[in-house]
C-alpha cells in the first residue's frame, strides 16, 4: 500500500525537474524487470477473466463458435434446478466449513499462543493437512468413510451408534464432506490468527492487567479487537476456497449421490467439459463470483459494526 | 470460576505474578488453577492434534496391510507388507506420474522465482510511472478464483498462435492443449508471488543499491547480484509455496491434458481411487503415502518460511 502513496510523489519529481540519467536508468530497468510478470498475468489471468464474463452472454460451446444471446444463459440458470441445488449445496458447504473452522482455529491459535512446550510440534500437526494434496487426502477419507471396514463407522460403534453409509447416503454425504473441509482448512486459518495474536503488544496486555482488568476483560478488550484484521482476511480466503471445492468432490463422490454433493464448481466442470457448453458454464462462474463478492461484502460490513461497538 | 478454568486463557496467569500479589484473597485458588489450566491446555492441543493426524496414521497403517485384511476393520496391520509400495508402483504407471509431477514442479518453480521476484523488486524499489496502479492491478488479480479461469484459460491455451496446428490467429488446431506447455507456461508467475516479493523488497534499505550505483554497477546487476541475495527468505518462501501448489494441482491437468504420458501424480491417484471394480485400499493408501510424504517433509523442514510467507501476505496485505 505504501507504493500507492509514493506514486504521486515520484510523478511530481518527474515533471518538476528533468529526470537525471540515473533515474531514467532505474525506471527503464524497472519496466524490463516488471514486463514478464505483467505480460504473463495479462495473457493468463486478466484476459481469461474478461473472456469468462463475455462468454456468459453467448451460447459458445467448447468446440466451435457461439453467438451473442444476451441474458439468456442467466434466465435459463434461474430455472435450472440442478444449478440451483448446486448453489444451495455450495452455500451449505460454506456455511458449514467457514464459521466452525474459524471458531476452532481461534481456540487453537489462542492455545498455541500461550507459553507452552512443543509449540512448533503442535503447530505442525494442525498445519499438515493444508500442505498435503486434496486428492490424496480425499482418497484417505474415502477409505475412512468406507461403510464396511472404514474407521468412521468403527468410531460410531465405539459410542454404540448405528453404522452409517456416509458418502452414499444423500442426507449424510454433504455433512461428511463438510467435516473434511473443516479438517483440511483449519491449519491455514489457525496460522493467520496466530500471526495476528503475536502482533498484539505484550505491554498493552500488561498495562491492562496492572489496571486491574480480569483475564476475561483483557481477552474481550485487548486480544479480541487485535484479531479483527485477521478475521476479515480469514473470512475472505475461507469463503473463496470453500466456494472452489472441487478435487474433494471429484475423488470422493463425483457429485453424488443423487446430486447431493454436486457443488457449484462441479456443476460448472460438468457443463463445460462434459456437455461442452462453455457459455452456459461461464454464466455459472459469473454467478459464483457475484456470490463470493456478496459474502465478502457482508463480512466486511459485520466487521465494521463490531469495530464501532 | 468458569472463565478461570478456560483452558485457553488460564496459563496467562503464570505470567501475572504481579496480579497475584495485588489480590491476596484470591491467591490460594489462583495458585492451583494455572496447573489445572495448563493440563487442560495440553489436553486440548493433544486431542486436537491427534485428531488432525489420525487420517494420516490410518493411511500409513492401511498401506502395510494385506488385501484380505482390509475386508474387515482392524487398527494395526498383521505384518508390515512393504511389498505394497512396490505393487502400487506397478499397478499403475506411478513411476511415470512421479516423473511428470517433478517436471511440472521444476518447470513452474524456476521461472516463477525469476519472473515474480523481478517484478516484486521493480514494484518495491524502482521509480516508475503508474507503479501504484500496477500494484493494484496485481492485487485485483490476486483475488480472482482459479476456478473462474478454468474454462477461459482452456480456450486461451488452445488458441495460442502457431502452436498445435493453429494458424497465426490461433484457430484451426489444438494450440498447447495436451502439451507440457499447457501444464507449465500458465503458471510461470503468479500475482501472489509478485505481491509477496514486493512486500519483502519494500523492507530492504536502498543504501546498498545506491552505493553499488556509485560504483557503476548496472541496474540489472544490482538486482541480480546485490538485492536478490539479500532476499533469500523471499525466494525460499515462494519456491516452497509454488512447489506445493504445483505438486498438488489436479483440476488443470485434468482439463488441459488427455495424454497419459503427461499426467501428473494427483491425476494417477484420482484415477486409481475411482478405478472400476473394487478399490485395492492398501495399494491406494501406499500411493497416497508416497504422494503426501514429500510435501509433509517439505513443510516440516521449511515451516518457518511457510509461516512467514502466510503472515506477510495475510496481515500486512
Amino acid at each position: 500500500m505504501t507504493a500507492i502513496k509514493e506514486a504521486p510523489a515520484s510523478r511530481g519529481a518527474a515533471t518538476s525537474r528533468r529526470p537525471s540519467g540515473v533515474e531514467r536508468a532505474k525506471s527503464r530497468a524497472g519496466w524490463i524487470l516488471l514486463a514478464p510478470a505483467l505480460i504473463h498475468s495479462f495473457i493468463f489471468i486478466a484476459v481469461p477473466a474478461i473472456i469468462a464474463v463475455v462468454l456468459s452472454f453467448t451460447d459458445a460451446r467448447i468446440v466451435g463458435r457461439g453467438g451473442f444471446i444476451g441474458f439468456d444463459n442467466y434466465i435459463e440458470l434461474a430455472g435450472d434446478t440442478k444449478f440451483l441445488r448446486a448453489l444451495g449445496s455450495t452455500l451449505i458447504y460454506t456455511a458449514g466449513v467457514v464459521p466452525v473452522g474459524m471458531a476452532i482455529a481461534i481456540v487453537i491459535a489462542l492455545a498455541l499462543n500461550q507459553n507452552i512446550r512443543a509449540r512448533g510440534f503442535f503447530r505442525t500437526l494442525f498445519y499438515v493437512p493444508v500442505v498435503t494434496s486434496t486428492v490424496a487426502v480425499a482418497a484417505v477419507w474415502l477409505w475412512i468413510y468406507n461403510p464396511s471396514a472404514g474407521l468412521a463407522n468403527q468410531v460410531l460403534a465405539l459410542f454404540g451408534l448405528e453404522r452409517s453409509s456416509w458418502l452414499t447416503d444423500p442426507d449424510i454425504a454433504l455433512p461428511a464432506l463438510i467435516v473434511i473441509g473443516i479438517w483440511q482448512g483449519l491449519g491455514a486459518k489457525m496460522i493467520i490468527y496466530l500471526a495476528a495474536l503475536q502482533g498484539i503488544s505484550e505491554e498493552l496486555i500488561e498495562a491492562a492487567r496492572l489496571d486491574g482488568a480480569s483475564r476475561w476483560q483483557i481477552f474481550w478488550n485487548v486480544t479480541w479487537p487485535g484479531l479483527a484484521p485477521a478475521h476479515f482476511f480469514v473470512l475472505v480466503t475461507s469463503i473463496a476456497s470453500s466456494f472452489q471445492v472441487f478435487d474433494l468432490v471429484f475423488v470422493t463422490t463425483g457429485g453424488g449421490p443423487a446430486n447431493a454433493t454436486n457443488v457449484l464448481t462441479f456443476d460448472i466442470f460438468t457443463n463445460a467439459f462434459q456437455r461442452l457448453q462453455s457459455g452456459y458454464a461461464s454464466a455459472e462462474t459469473v454467478i459464483m463470483l457475484i456470490f463470493v463478492g456478496i459474502l465478502i461484502y457482508l463480512g466486511r460490513l459485520s466487521q465494521r459494526e463490531t469495530k464501532d461497538n | 470460576m468458569a472463565t478461570s478454568l478456560d483452558p485457553v486463557q488460564a496459563p496467562a496467569l503464570t505470567a501475572g505474578a504481579v496480579g497475584q500479589f495485588a489480590d491476596p484473597t484470591a491467591s490460594s485458588p489462583r495458585r492451583r488453577l494455572p496447573q489445572l489450566g495448563r493440563i487442560a491446555l495440553y489436553l486440548v492441543l493433544s486431542v486436537g492434534g491427534f485428531l488432525m493426524v489420525v487420517p494420516f496414521l490410518w493411511m500409513f497403517l492401511t498401506s502395510l496391510k494385506s488385501l484380505s485384511e482390509v475386508n474387515t476393520f482392524s487398527l494395526l496391520p498383521e505384518g508390515f507388507r512393504w511389498q505394497n509400495y512396490v505393487d502400487a508402483l506397478n499397478a499403475a504407471p506411478f513411476g511415470l506420474y512421479f516423473r511428470n509431477s517433478l517436471i511440472v514442479v521444476v518447470g513452474q518453480t524456476l521461472p516463477t522465482l525469476a519472473i515474480a521476484t523481478a517484478a516484486g523488486y521493480a514494484l518495491a524499489q524502482l521509480p516508475m510511472r503508474g507503479k501504484g496502479k500496477i500494484l493494484n492491478y496485481f492485487i485485483a488479480l490476486l483475488v480472482v478464483p482459479f476456478q473462474v479461469l478454468i474454462v477461459p484459460l482452456f480456450l486461451v491455451v488452445r488458441a495460442i498462435p502457431l502452436a498445435g496446428g493453429n494458424d497465426i490467429l490461433g484457430q484451426g488446431g489444438t494450440g498447447w492443449i495436451n502439451t507440457w506447455w499447457a501444464l507449465i507456461i500458465p503458471f510461470i508467475s503468479s500475482p501472489l508471488f509478485v505481491f509477496l516479493a514486493r512486500q519483502f523488497f519494500v523492507s530492504l534499505p536502498a543504501d546498498l543499491a545506491d552505493a553499488a550505483r556509485v560504483d557503476g554497477v548496472t541496474e540489472l546487476g544490482i538486482f541480480v547480484r546485490i538485492m536478490a541475495p539479500l532476499a533469500k527468505p523471499a525466494f525460499v518462501t515462494i519456491a516452497l509455496f509454488n512447489v506445493e501448489s504445483a505438486w498438488n494441482g489436479f483440476i488443470w491437468p485434468l482439463v488441459a491434458t488427455s495424454d497419459e504420458r503427461l499426467r501428473p501424480l494427483q491425476f494417477g491417484l484420482a484415477t486409481f481411487a475411482q478405478g472400476a471394480g473394487t478399490i485395492q485400499w492398501p495399494l491406494l493408501m501406499a500411493m497416497s503415502t508416497l504422494a503426501t510424504l514429500p510435501m509433509i517433509l517439505l513443510f516440516v523442514f521449511g515451516q518457518r518460511y511457510f509461516i512467514a510467507g502466510l503472515a506477510n501476505t495475510g496481515i500486512k496485505g
